[in-house]
Parts: C-alpha cells; sequence; structure tokens
C-alpha cells in the first residue's frame, strides 16, 4: 500500500511539471507579457512593473525565468497581485476553503443520490423508470451549469424569496437567524446546481456497470448460493460497478473543479473560481497561475486519494 | 430403490431476445434418487447448464421458466416464492460453475464470501460463521486456510479457486449438488485432485451429484447414471455402463465415437455439423440433420421418450432397426 | 451482412459492403425515435443559423433598427419602460408576438437576439469540432498506431490536459488574446462573408484544449483495429503506414469518428457559452452566451432575456447530444450498454 502511494506521487510529478509549463507560458502566450498587461490595464505604475521584473526575472532568457518561478513556487511564494499588491498565496489562503467546501459537499452528496438510482435503473433496464432517468439524465448533461444556477436563482431567490442567491454569508442579516443554519441556506442552491451536473453523469456510469455486472457469473454465483436479492445487488455488485464511477470521477475532477468558476460566478461565492473569474479579466499574471497552481494541486491531491479508495475497493489494482 | 430426490417434468425454459425465442429447453424430464450421482450430457447449447439454473430458478435475463414441473423432495419449486426459493439455495441445493475466476467475487475476500453463504442460511454468529468457514476450507483440502481466508480470488490458483468454490457450495451441506462443468478450465492434473475431492465430499455428505459436462470421460468415472440431451430434449437416459456399452441412440453414439481412447487404434469421429439454432429448430427429431440413420418419419414426428428395458428410456423412431456401437465394441 | 458474389473485384466489393454498412444504419437510426428527434433539432438549429436573418422580425445588432423595441416608449411622454416581459404574458400587449420573449434593458428584442445568435451557434460548434478532431485524431492515429515511446509521451501529454481544469487556461487564453485583437471582423471579398475575429480566436483555443480525452479515445479505437487480421494482411501484403492509417484504419473508425463529433459539437457549445457567459467572449458577436452575460446584472427583473437564450442552448444541445446517442446505437450497436 505504501509503496503504491510512493508511486502514484512519484507519477504525478511529470504531470505537474506538465501542468506548470503550460501555466507559465501562459504570460507568453501572446509575446511580451509586459505588453499584454500593459492592454489590460493601461494605467500601471513603474513601481508595479519593475516588481514584476524582480519576481519573474525578466530579463533574463525565459528557462530561467521559468525555474526562478517554479523554485519561487516550491517555497509557497507566489508574488504579488498586481491589484493591490498583496502577497497571492495570503489571497488564494483566504479562498481556497469556500472552494473546497462547496465542491466537497457536492461530490458527496451526487455520489450518495447517484447510487440508488443509477442502481434501480440498472436493475429495471428499459422500464418506464429506467427510461426516465435515462432520458432526464442526458437533458442534465446538455443543460449549461450556470444556466441552472440562473433560473433556481429567479425561481427560488427572486420570485419566492426561500433563499439566498448570492454569496456564502448573510453579511446584512442572517438566514432563519442563526450562523448554522445561514451558511447551509447559502450552499444549497450552488449545491444543488454542482449535484445536478455530477449526478446526470454518475447515473449514466453506474447504470452502464451494473447492466454488466449483474450478468456476471460472480452474482449468478451469489445468487446460487441463496444471498438476498440486496445483498446481493448492494454487496456483491456494487463494489464492482463503483470501480469505473470512481476512476471516472478521478479522471474529471480536473473538469468539475474547473466548473467551479462557473457556479461561484453566478452565485457570487467568494471562492477561488469566482477570484480566478476577477484575475483572468484584469490578467493578474501572478494571481492567474498562482490560482492554476493551487489548483491543479488540489486536483492532484484529489486523484491520489481517488486512487487509494480505489485500491481498497477493488484489491486487483495493487498488484498491477 | 432409494427415494427420489429430485423430479423433473416437461420442463422448459425459454429466452425471449430480440431475434425470437431461443428454446434451450424444450421438455426436459428426468429423476434423481437419493444419494445418485447423475450425468448431464450434451454439446454446449444442449441445454445442460439452463436445466441446472431452472432447478435453482437463477435463470438469467430474458430467460423464463414456461413450463413444467420441478419436485424436489416432493415439493414443486416452481410454486415457491422467490423468499423460500433464496432458503433452498445454497442450502439444500448448490451450484459449481465452470470457471472459478468469474464465479468468485473478486472484491471479497474468500473467507466473507463464504461467511456470507454461511450466514445467508444459519443463524451462527460472526466468530462462529468463521469458525465454520475454516472448517469448510480445510475440508476442500486448502492448506493453511486460516490465513489464506484473509486472501482475494486472484490471489489464488485455478484448482484452489475452485477448491474454494466447491466449499462455497457445500458449507452447508446441501443435498444436491449441481456441478457445472468443474474441472474445464483446469489443467489435467489438477482435474482429477478437484474429481477426486468432489467424489469423496459426495460420500463424506451423502450428498446427490449432478455432473454436468461434455467429457464422457469425466461421466464414466464420477456417475451411476446418464441423461443425454440434445438441442434442450432428452435423447437418452441409461446407467452408465449399459450406457456406454450399449447406447441406443444414434447421438449417444456419436458423442461415445468422439471420446479419444489410447488403448483402441481408431480415427476419432466427430458429430458432423453443428447444434441447431434453437430459434427456429429442426422438426421432428432434433438430432435428424446430423443423423446417419435418420428416416422420414424422423424428419415428422417428433420421438418419445420411452422405456425400452428396465431403466434404459431412449428417445427415437428407429432404435429398433438399428444396432449401434458402444465403447468396448469399437 | 449482404452476401456477394465471388469473382467481383475486391475494391468493388468493400465499397459495396460500405454502402450497405451505411444503410443498415440508416435503418436502425430510423427506428429510434429520440435519435431522429434530436436530428430535426439539429436541422432546425442549422437552419436557423442559415436563414434567421430572413425572419427575425428585427434585424441584428449594431443595425440601428435592432434597437427598436426601445422606441416602444411614448415618443412624447417618454413613459414606458424598455425592459418588456414576454408579448404573451405583457397585460399591455394582450396576444401580440411583438416581442416573444421580452427586450432587454438595452431595449433589444431577445427572441430576435436568439435568432441572431444562432449562426455563431453553429459556426462554434463545427468549427471547435473541425479543430478538436482534427487534432484527436492526428495524436490518437500517431500514438495508437506507433505504440510504444511516442504512445507513452503523448498519452502523458493528453493527461496534462485531462487533469488539468482546462476551462481555466481557456480563460485567460482567451482574455490575453481578444484584449489585442484589432478589426472586429474580417471580410472574406469574394463570398463576402464576415468572420467574427474575436470569436473565431475563441473558438481556435476551445479547439486546442479540448482534444485530449477523443484524442484517447481514438487511440483506443485505433489499438483495437490494428490488431484485426485484415490489417495483418495488408501489412504482410507489403502496403505502407501511411496507406494502412488512411486506407483501411480511418475508414473503419468513421462511425466512432461521427459521433464522438456529434456530442463533441453538444460539448463546444456549451463551453462557448460559459466563457461568453463569464464574459470573456467577443462583445462584437452576440452570441447566446453573451446575451446572458449581457443581461445577468439586471436578471432580477429581465429574467426571461437569461430564460430563453438557456432554453435555446440546453435544446440544441440536447438535440446534438441525441443525434449523437441515436448514432452510436445505429452505427455501434456493440457500444450499446
Amino acid at each position: 500500500m505504501f509503496r503504491y502511494i510512493v508511486r502514484r506521487l512519484l507519477y504525478m510529478i511529470p504531470v505537474f511539471l506538465g501542468i506548470s509549463i503550460i501555466s507559465f507560458f501562459v504570460m507568453y502566450a501572446a509575446g511580451d507579457p509586459l505588453n499584454i498587461i500593459r492592454l489590460g490595464r493601461p494605467n500601471i505604475t513603474q513601481e508595479t512593473i519593475d516588481a514584476l521584473k524582480v519576481y519573474y526575472g525578466l530579463d533574463k532568457p525565459i528557462p530561467i525565468q521559468y525555474l526562478t518561478w517554479l523554485t519561487n513556487l516550491l517555497q509557497f511564494n507566489f508574488g504579488k497581485s498586481l491589484y493591490g499588491g498583496r502577497p497571492v498565496n495570503f489571497l488564494i489562503g483566504s479562498w481556497v476553503w469556500e472552494t473546497v467546501k462547496l465542491q466537497l459537499i457536492s461530490i458527496l452528496l451526487a455520489f450518495a443520490i447517484s447510487i440508488p438510482i443509477g442502481i434501480n435503473s440498472a436493475k429495471k433496464q428499459y422500464s418506464k423508470q429506467d427510461i426516465a432517468v435515462t432520458s432526464i439524465s442526458l437533458f442534465g448533461v446538455s443543460m449549461p451549469t450556470f444556466w441552472l444556477g440562473l433560473i433556481l436563482i429567479i425561481i427560488f431567490s427572486f420570485q419566492l424569496g426561500w433563499l439566498p442567491s448570492a454569496g456564502a454569508y448573510g453579511a446584512p442579516y442572517l438566514w432563519w437567524d442563526n450562523p448554522v443554519l445561514d451558511e447551509i441556506a447559502h450552499l444549497i442552491l450552488p449545491v444543488t446546481v454542482l449535484v445536478y451536473v455530477m449526478l446526470a453523469q454518475n447515473i449514466r456510469l453506474i447504470r452502464a456497470n451494473m447492466l454488466e455486472i449483474l450478468r456476471s457469473d460472480y452474482i449468478l454465483a451469489a445468487r446460487a448460493s441463496g444471498l438476498s436479492e440486496r445483498k446481493v445487488v448492494y454487496k456483491y455488485a456494487l463494489r464492482n460497478a463503483i470501480g469505473p464511477v470512481i476512476t471516472y470521477l478521478g479522471i474529471s475532477l480536473g473538469a468539475i473543479i474547473a466548473g467551479a468558476p462557473m457556479t461561484e460566478y453566478v452565485f457570487n461565492w467568494p471562492g477561488l473560481g469566482r477570484r480566478y473569474v476577477d484575475a483572468a479579466m484584469r490578467l493578474d499574471f501572478p494571481l492567474v497561475m498562482g490560482i492554476n497552481m493551487v489548483i491543479t494541486v488540489m486536483t492532484l491531491i484529489a486523484t491520489l486519494i481517488i486512487d487509494i479508495c480505489y485500491v481498497y475497493i477493488d484489491p486487483r489494482i495493487r498488484l498491477r | 430403490m432409494a427415494e427420489t430426490l429430485l423430479n423433473i417434468e416437461g420442463l422448459k425454459t425459454h429466452f425471449f431476445t430480440e431475434a425470437g425465442i431461443v428454446k434451450a429447453v424444450d421438455g426436459i424430464s428426468f429423476n434423481l434418487k437419493k444419494g445418485e450421482s447423475l450425468g448431464l450430457v450434451g454439446e454446449s447449447g444442449s441445454g445442460k447448464t439452463v436445466t441446472a439454473l431452472s432447478v435453482l430458478r437463477i435463470v438469467p435475463k430474458p430467460g423464463k421458466i414456461t413450463d413444467g414441473k420441478i419436485e424436489f423432495n416432493d415439493e414443486n419449486l416452481l410454486k415457491k416464492t422467490e423468499k423460500e426459493m433464496q432458503k433452498i439455495r445454497g442450502s439444500k441445493i448448490a451450484i459449481i460453475f465452470q470457471d472459478p475466476s468469474s464465479s468468485l467475487n473478486p472484491v471479497y475476500t474468500v473467507g466473507t464470501q463464504l461467511r456470507d453463504v454461511i450466514m445467508a442460511h444459519q443463524t451462527v454468529s460472526k466468530t462462529e460463521a468463521r469458525k465454520k468457514t475454516i472448517e469448510i476450507l480445510e475440508v476442500v483440502g486448502l492448506p493453511d486456510a486460516e490465513t489464506r481466508m484473509r486472501e482475494y480470488p486472484h490471489q489464488f490458483s485455478g484448482g484452489m479457486k475452485q477448491r474454494v468454490a466447491i466449499a462455497r457450495a457445500l458449507a452447508c451441506e446441501p443435498t444436491l449438488l449441481f456441478a457445472d462443468e468443474p474441472t474445464t478450465n483446469l489443467d489435467v492434473t489438477i482435474q482429477a485432485q478437484v474429481l477426486n475431492l468432489l467424489n469423496d465430499l459426495k460420500k463424506k455428505l451423502g450428498m446427490s451429484l449432478v455432473m454436468i459436462t461434455h467429457d464422457m470421460g469425466i461421466i464414466a468415472e464420477m456417475t451411476t447414471r446418464i441423461v443425454v440431451l440434445y438441442a434442450g430434449r432428452v435423447c437418452e437416459i441409461a446407467e452408465t455402463h449399459d450406457l456406454f456399452e450399449r447406447p441406443r441412440h444414434p447421438y449417444t453414439e456419436a458423442l461415445l465415437a468422439a471420446v479419444p481412447r489410447l488403448d483402441m487404434r481408431k480415427t476419432l469421429r466427430v458429430i458432423p455439423g453443428n447444434i441447431p439454432n434453437l430459434i427456429e429448430p429442426p422438426s421432428g427429431c432434433r438430432f435428424h440433420p446430423r443423423c446417419n440413420y435418420a428416416k422420414q418419419t424422423c424428419k415428422e414426428d417428433i420421438p418419445v421418450l420411452e422405456e425400452i428395458e428396465s431403466g434404459h428410456f431412449v428417445a427415437c423412431h428407429e432404435w429398433q432397426n438399428i444396432t449401434l456401437k458402444g465403447e468396448r465394441s469399437h | 451482412m449482404a452476401s456477394n458474389k465471388t469473382g467481383q473485384k475486391k475494391k468493388e466489393k468493400s465499397k459495396r459492403r460500405g454502402a450497405s454498412q451505411w444503410a443498415v444504419a440508416w435503418r436502425r437510426f430510423k427506428r429510434n425515435k429520440a435519435g431522429i428527434f434530436g436530428l430535426i433539432i439539429v436541422m432546425a438549429v442549422f437552419f436557423v443559423g442559415i436563414f434567421g436573418s430572413f425572419f427575425a422580425p428585427y434585424p441584428a445588432r449594431p443595425d440601428p433598427h435592432a434597437y427598436d423595441p426601445f422606441y416602444d416608449i411614448d415618443p412624447i411622454t417618454g413613459i414606458g419602460d424598455v425592459r418588456k416581459p414576454p408579448s404573451w404574458m405583457d397585460p399591455e400587449e394582450p396576444n401580440s408576438w411583438k416581442y416573444l420573449f421580452g427586450t432587454t434593458p438595452i431595449g433589444t428584442d431577445v427572441f430576435s437576439d436568439i435568432i441572431h445568435g444562432t449562426k455563431y451557434t453553429v459556426y462554434v460548434g463545427v468549427l471547435v469540432t473541425v479543430i478538436t478532431m482534427a487534432l484527436s485524431i492526428a495524436v490518437g492515429a500517431i500514438a495508437g498506431f506507433y505504440g510504444r515511446w511516442v504512445d507513452n509521451i503523448l498519452m502523458r501529454i493528453s493527461e496534462v490536459f485531462l487533469v488539468f481544469p482546462s476551462l481555466l487556461l481557456i480563460l485567460v487564453f482567451v482574455r490575453i488574446f481578444t484584449v489585442s485583437v484589432g478589426e472586429p471582423f474580417l471580410n472574406i471579398p469574394i463570398i463576402n462573408i464576415q468572420i467574427p475575429t474575436g470569436l473565431t480566436i475563441v473558438i481556435v483555443i476551445l479547439g486546442l484544449f479540448n482534444w485530449a480525452s477523443n484524442a484517447r479515445m481514438i487511440r483506443g479505437e485505433f489499438l483495437r483495429v490494428r490488431e484485426l487480421e485484415f490489417i495483418e494482411a495488408e501489412r504482410a501484403l507489403g502496403a505502407g503506414n501511411i496507406r494502412i492509417i488512411f486506407r483501411h484504419i480511418l475508414p473503419n473508425l468513421m462511425s466512432s469518428i461521427i459521433v464522438v463529433s456529434s456530442l463533441t459539437i453538444a460539448y463546444a457549445i456549451l463551453l462557448e457559452a460559459a466563457v461568453s457567459f463569464l464574459g470573456f467572449g467577443d462583445a462584437n458577436t452576440i452570441t447566446w452566451g453573451q446575451i446572458l452575460q449581457e443581461n445577468f446584472s439586471e436578471m432580477r427583473i429581465v429574467w426571461w432575456a437569461e430564460v430563453f437564450p438557456g432554453i435555446a442552448i440546453l435544446l440544441t444541445v440536447f438535440g446534438f447530444n441525441l443525434l449523437g446517442d441515436g448514432l452510436s446505437d445505429a452505427m455501434n450497436p456493440r457500444l450499446r450498454d
């Protein structure tokens, strides 16, 4: 197990380096970064420009610049924001928790809901319920994430006035007169959006896997041994079906986290995604690259956790 | 004569596929005495496995038992509720499948899988179930059972896996065991070990055995009576030595002729043609397109299973007019 | 499969078999109601995209008449609100089709905006998919065909693209390149079509960042087909790699490529809508995402300007997804379930 984790960690190094290279060269995508910065912000001060030159060593050759940046990065020195000049790592630190909270709750909830639905759908293949579930989930895949958020806000915040439309905490007043309930009230709509998006994919995957596994010999053998239907499906089949879903989750984590800016923008959520949109809009390179790298590391850590879960679920992996 | 344990009458199990109705089992009747070893023989696709699955009532979709009677201890299994069947499966009637690597769940330890079966049928505590698991694994000859039960199926060799599968089937000491080609996927040396084990256990536990195979060699060794199936129907039923010496059905003769033998110099005969399409099976006797002795009646009339000597049944229009070669006469 | 007379030349044989294979797929597709529904939606979208300007109630911006609904304000008293709800639910305009989906705070008609946006949707969907598929077929084919270290390197690179939250990078890239755009439209002289520069930049960037998962799929298919016996036979007959790839393997992947293309179009449309909605789109081209972005801040009042363009996106994407699923069922029965 320990060796497996070490191997996975080593395996992540090239991925991390690859992404850091892409992130770094974003600055050079359209020529001299300083020109681009000036385009994005015409009234930038010479002071800031000088600070940038020092931080990135813009007078040195590009590979050296990259190495300087990478070394700084590894020492948690992300540079300073072009706007306000506050250290990037400090800014990110204050936003990261909100994003993690939102994503984690949504992923867990999406799994808890999609498993029973997917299983039931597979057990009754081609039944009315199954057809309804598959077509609704295709509908779900077709829906723009952010638009679902807009609709929910229009209905539940603007028309009905039941839930807050923006933010993570009630700044002017507390929803439902309680700080905990207030936090939950703010979570409901964004979590609904994120869960709905993941749900559709998850259900389709679990259904497809379950269909295959329910036809396998070991399920027939489990039935032949007189195990109850519940045990056969929820113990013997489920654990096998969940593996590919978890693999998929690992692969799509990047995309899920990439969806963060959209949801966070719609709900004005004070997280990394929301700030990233602002930073990218202003071409605040230190902040953009900092958030990029933090999200990358978050994704890699999550992938590692998922890999470990997978080993626990399917013991055959350990040998590979 | 001993009591009848299992009596199957006119069993029909059909698969309702998009291409049409596959009549995998189409009116099979035979019985089994207590303590007997019965062989169920036929090519693949003859309905051997589906018969076994029908008795356990675990025919996979889109299959369905459409007609017939399956009496086990004088109770019709087809009238039982699903709950009642669950109690019978694994405790009274058990089955061993052909491929142990696919019939054991890859994500649970061997011990867990055995314990689940024991706990499904007996009200025992977890520690007691664990003890029983170790016991039964030792009975099937798994060395070092206490540590090995914590391992996963992929950590076992093929022969050891099949021993585990046998242990799972015998965990609750069933009175009837179906062994569905239990040695086909094993090495030859392991085959003999597994067959010996099955024989020993059968004697020890006093259960009845239905051996499903297409291997006439195994059948000769393991059984006392044989049911020959072809395309979902019974061709011939007889005591093993009787069937081997004096087969009365052309298909049985062909099966026997296809067995390689070292002690005799003969060319191996292959049964011409393929197993028929079970969606639109041949009219009359289903074997007639491949039969050397087929006459016009064979194409038109379905032969009935008739008792030609005590305990020897055959379903052939021509049995009186033909002399067939048995094992010894080659 | 249709039986073939012996003695025919091999080429003809494979051609005929090819034709019948497509015919079989079409027959199977016709029975799939959901797929047909998808096809109808897709055809409708293309129709509106091409001919929309002929029947839109108001012309496209920047034509001043695009703001005509604005003049519904009483010219003398100046009383009235630009932000009209959909006319069928507006008590002042009973049974009117004047502004079916309402008007925006700047006085444009949402219905007309949606119709004019359709051509951009088609443009985005098709061009992103062409770029994505060209890249992923190239990468997938090279990795799948040459295998070994080439495969290893390409797959590691694709993993980087898969693991990385690519929308983040897309946003910065789009921003960097659109900041420095000069002319909003490029005129193609002879056919007299205006190409929106900003949108095209967005499209190219979306295409460049999307190839990874498709490339992996095509690589998998390549590996499968490469091992088939007839490829071995061709190789034994001395056919070169290029010939094997283009003449023998790719035609076998055609059905998979078509299915994936349809699904990629759907995804591309969603992605562009997201980029535009976040404010990174081309402000000169009023795509559906752009309409959503423009009216987002006044959403509390002009909810109709958020609801209807979204429905347009949803329906279009749903249509391409249904079509893709239907094609997949019809052409690759082995992929079912």
